[in-house]
Formats: C-alpha cells, sequence, structure tokens
C-alpha cells in the first residue's frame, strides 16, 4: 500500500470486516432486544467511555503543586478539589455510575513514601478523573505482584526507588478510589500550570512512574500472562 | 428484566468453572483470529486499539449497571472474575480487548442470556449488513 502512486489525504484503514466487530455489534443488539438496556443507555455510556481521560487528573496535581492552598484542598477533600477541574465526582456522568464508588482520596507522596495504586479484587480504577485504565492495570499479574512483590514490579516500569523511601499499595475496592499526587520534580521551577500537567502522566497518577522533565508518555510494558492464574 | 425462568441459574458450580461448557462458534472466531494487532499490521494502521474498543466499554459498564439488581447474578465483581478467568485459560491466545468481548459473550451465553442460533443468526445477518 506504500508503493501507491497518489499522496495519500487519508490515514491507512482496516478494510475488512473482523468477526470482532460484529460480535460486539451482536452481543448489544441481542441485549437491547431482550431488554438488558435501551440502545439510547448504551451510547451514554459509550460516549462517557469516550471522553474520560487522565487530563483532569494531571491538571488537578499541576494546581496543587502551583497553590498550597488547593494542595490541602487536595488531600483534604478530594471530591471538592476534582470539582475544579471539572469532575463531579460523585456524579461523574450525569446519569449515575456503573458502580457505586463514593470515596475518593488522593495520596500524597513524600520523600519517603511512595504511593502505588491497585485493584487487587477485579480492576477498581478512578476513572471519572483518570480514565479508562490501562490492560497491564486489569491484569491478574499485575494485581497479585504487586501487593507481594511492589519494588520488583514497579522496577519492571523502570521506577527504581531507594532502599530507605517506603512503598505503600493502596487497594481500591467497590466505595473507594484512589490516585497518586507525586512530588513536583527537579527542573521544573517557574514553569506554567500546562507545562507541569504535560509531564504528570497517567503512570505517574498511578505511582509506576515519577514525572521528570522532557518525559511526556506513559512506560510500555509487557503484559505478563499470570503463571498460576486460576487456582481450583 | 429478561426472562430467564427457564434457565438453572441456580448451578453455581457450573458458573464458577467456566471452562465447563464448549462454545464453538466462540471458538470458530478464535481460529479466524482477525484480532486487532494482525489487522492493524495487515493494513499498516496505527492505532493501538480497534475501534469497537469504547462500544464494548460502554456495553459492559451498562450492563454492569442493569444486570446488578437483578437475578441474572452477573454483577461487574462476576463478570471481571469470569473474564479474568477465561482471558487466562480458554482465550489466553486473544490480545486485550478482544478477550474481554470473547469473554463476555461467553459469560453471556453460560447464563443463557443469548443461545447460540440466535448468535449465529445475528452474526451473519450483521455481517451481510456491513458487507452489503
Amino acid at each position: 500500500m506504500s508503493d501507491h502512486d497518489h499522496a495519500r489525504t487519508a490515514k491507512p484503514m482496516v478494510e475488512e470486516i473482523t468477526d470482532f466487530e460484529v460480535l460486539e455489534i451482536a452481543l448489544r443488539e441481542l441485549c437491547v432486544e431482550k431488554g438488558l438496556f435501551t440502545a439510547a443507555e448504551h451510547r451514554v455510556f459509550t460516549e462517557y467511555a469516550e471522553q474520560i481521560g487522565p487530563t483532569p487528573a494531571a491538571r488537578l496535581v499541576a494546581k496543587a503543586w502551583l497553590d498550597p492552598e488547593f494542595m490541602k484542598l487536595a488531600l483534604a477533600d478530594a471530591n471538592t478539589a476534582s470539582k475544579e477541574v471539572g469532575v463531579d465526582w460523585l456524579d461523574p456522568t450525569g446519569f449515575g455510575t456503573p458502580s457505586d464508588f463514593v470515596a475518593f482520596k488522593i495520596l500524597a507522596d513524600t520523600p519517603k513514601v511512595h504511593h502505588v495504586i491497585v485493584c487487587a479484587l477485579c480492576s477498581c480504577y478512578p476513572r471519572p478523573i483518570l480514565g479508562n485504565s490501562p490492560e497491564w492495570y486489569r491484569t491478574p499479574n499485575y494485581r497479585r505482584r504487586i501487593v507481594r512483590w511492589p519494588r520488583q514490579v514497579l522496577s519492571e516500569f523502570g521506577l527504581e526507588l531507594p532502599d530507605d523511601a517506603e512503598v505503600r499499595v493502596e487497594d481500591s475496592n467497590q466505595k473507594h478510589r484512589f490516585m497518586v499526587m507525586p512530588m513536583r520534580p527537579e527542573g521544573t521551577e517557574g514553569w506554567t500550570e500546562d507545562q507541569l500537567a504535560e509531564i504528570i502522566t497517567r503512570d505517574c497518577l498511578i505511582g509506576v512512574a515519577l514525572p521528570k522533565p522532557g518525559v511526556t508518555s506513559n512506560v510500555i510494558t509487557r503484559t505478563r500472562p499470570a503463571i498460576r492464574p486460576i487456582a481450583e | 428484566m429478561i426472562d430467564v425462568k427457564n434457565q438453572d441459574l441456580g448451578d453455581s458450580d457450573e458458573l464458577r468453572s467456566p471452562e465447563s461448557i464448549t462454545i464453538d462458534l466462540l471458538d470458530d472466531i478464535v481460529e479466524r483470529n482477525q484480532v486487532w494487532p494482525v489487522m492493524a499490521a495487515k493494513y499498516g494502521v496505527e492505532n493501538p486499539l480497534p475501534p469497537w474498543k469504547t462500544s464494548l466499554d460502554g456495553l459492559c459498564d451498562v450492563l454492569d449497571r442493569s444486570c446488578s439488581r437483578d437475578e441474572l447474578g452477573f454483577t461487574f465483581k462476576e463478570r471481571r472474575d469470569e473474564e479474568d478467568a477465561l482471558s487466562a485459560t480458554r482465550y489466553a491466545g486473544l490480545p486485550y480487548p478482544e478477550n474481554q468481548l470473547v469473554s463476555l459473550a461467553h459469560s453471556l451465553m453460560e447464563r443463557g442470556v443469548i443461545d447460540k442460533e440466535e448468535l449465529l443468526a445475528r452474526l451473519a445477518r450483521i455481517r451481510a449488513r456491513l458487507e452489503a
């Protein structure tokens, strides 16, 4: 296709109908016909899934780095702080949430304490403010090992912590969701909120990376299957 | 909300071992392997995830809300547990989110929400529609 003579005006697309896209439509249509939900309800949830992302969370942290009063608010009352970046934690969609989480807490890192979040049971994640979780966060392998061997797992993301820093793994659950407030790195003196927000990546807010000037993308990590995934 | 009177939903042992049933039609889909990484490479597409991913997210979310209060026994926790179990075993060869989609189909069929014949017929109808 790259040998084509004409200049391309559009990006390439998959030009065949895959079984998976057909299956997704089929499940959805059959569920609607059986009355499990309406097509309109599905559309609303899909639009929600399309518009959420880590931007409000990055903005919240950047604001907190620049404004000590906002930092205090974020750590004392994360729900109110979330509203200042456009996320109403208790009603993020305007039409209810699929699960009934109510509590949201922001965990502040210090030179001696590093936080990382997980949901050991399933894949609870602060979606309203951080978007959909990455694939690796959902895997049993991450969920199980980060609790047992946090330093080893963090090192797989390229994060080596000093021996004298304590690692706290915070387990999310149906009611409680967490996000990490990393420390502002050196080399960002005089930066604007926009500049700071750029280096506050999703990974930093989960706690598997630390913000660093010049780094604006997430770590790409291999998703490892669990060795003994299912206990009988 | 859904007519499940004829389904034996009380047999929780069966629901706990999702490998207990064979769903040929899903196995056929797995075998044809039109997974996104293969398709993306074949057509030179750069998107890391297939275009139907957010619709699947919406489908999972709306099911979690609508099924959590009825008799289906298909809460968020059950859906995710079965997805993890199936993705690690029967559908271990599929990438994400294909494994999430096929696991969801498996769970819905195992519960009798959707039966094999109607799904087969619907897949054919939708394919014909999309290829028209």
